[in-house]
């Protein structure tokens, strides 16, 4: 199956800077910012889903990258949102650092496939050093994109 | 017995089969599960050469499906709310163990027996539990 990260990445779901930075606070405003544009359709039943998967085990995978994820039916297809957080949000990650880089992905209960696939493409991507510097250096939404458009194969 | 942390050993050798009997082991233990995919570089050069495929198509291809095991067992683990940290690592596999189990205190290891991992029941420092 081929997915690419860019095909469900929009300029309009990147957020270059996030207003919060305790953990489900910043779930909480990315969030709001998808119900905004139409991509979640129940904003509680979402939250609860992410705060449900990250209560479990945190989502922060270390090198300053988080990656909250959850399937629910509060989203009728697979979204991907991209936030920056220059102060560091602690996401409790595994080699106890800041997460400056976060990725949400939300899936439909029954596309299990489509998200076990973005999660796969976009973990191995961001094991690319250079490639999470670009996006910490990168000043545009545009530009992000971009990043991921030309590293992601 | 009581394991506290245990460890899913998954390669490029091993299937999705495993994923189902390994969670309902931590539902009875009440454990956590600690899962590592590991790649060897010898072996995918090796599996290139046996393949005719370049080293380093083998090695992205490889490397992704690591990450889709990953998210299976983390999938399947959410459902049945036992906790998992998941780790992608690339080296020697005795080493990479020997590492992990000492780092963080695992109480055994679970592996899917194939040809990948048969050198793992000698060399673990922890009980191996092969599915």
């Amino acid at each position: 199956m081929q997915l690419r990260i860019s095909d469900y990445l929009k300029p309009e779901v990147i957020m270059m800077q996030l207003k919060q930075q305790e953990k489900i606070a910043v779930l909480k405003e990315l969030a709001e910012y998808l119900v905004e544009n139409k991509l979640v359709k129940d904003g509680d039943e979402f939250i609860n889903a992410l705060a449900k998967r990250e209560n479990l085990e945190s989502t922060g995978i270390g090198n300053g990258i988080a990656i909250p994820h959850a399937r629910t039916n509060a989203v009728d297809n697979l979204i991907l949102a991209f936030a920056r957080s220059p102060e560091g949000v602690d996401f409790s990650a595994i080699d106890g650092k800041p997460s400056h880089l976060i990725f949400l992905i939300a899936s439909p209960e029954h596309k299990k496939s489509e998200y076990i696939m973005a999660l796969a493409k976009l973990s191995r991507l961001l094991r690319r050093e250079a490639v999470r510097k670009m996006l910490m250096d990168a000043q545009s939404p545009e530009e992000i994109l971009k990043i991921i458009q030309e590293n992601e194969d | 017995m009581e394991f506290k942390n245990l460890l899913l050993l998954l390669t490029d050798d091993t299937d999705e089969e495993i994923i189902s009997p390994c969670i309902q082991f931590c539902k009875i233990f009440r454990c956590r599960l600690f899962v590592l995919f590991i790649m060897e570089p010898f072996r995918i050069s090796r599996l290139a050469s046996l393949t005719h495929k370049k080293t380093n198509e083998l090695h992205k291809t490889i490397e992704e499906q690591g990450w889709k095991l990953l998210y299976l067992v983390e999938d399947e683990a959410t459902e049945n709310d036992i906790r998992t940290s998941l780790h992608h690592e690339e080296g020697n596999m005795i080493k990479l163990i020997k590492n992990f189990v000492e780092n963080y205190t695992i109480d055994a290891l679970i592996l899917r027996k194939k040809e990948a991992t048969k050198k793992v029941f000698v060399a673990s420092p922890v009980m191996v539990i092969g599915l």
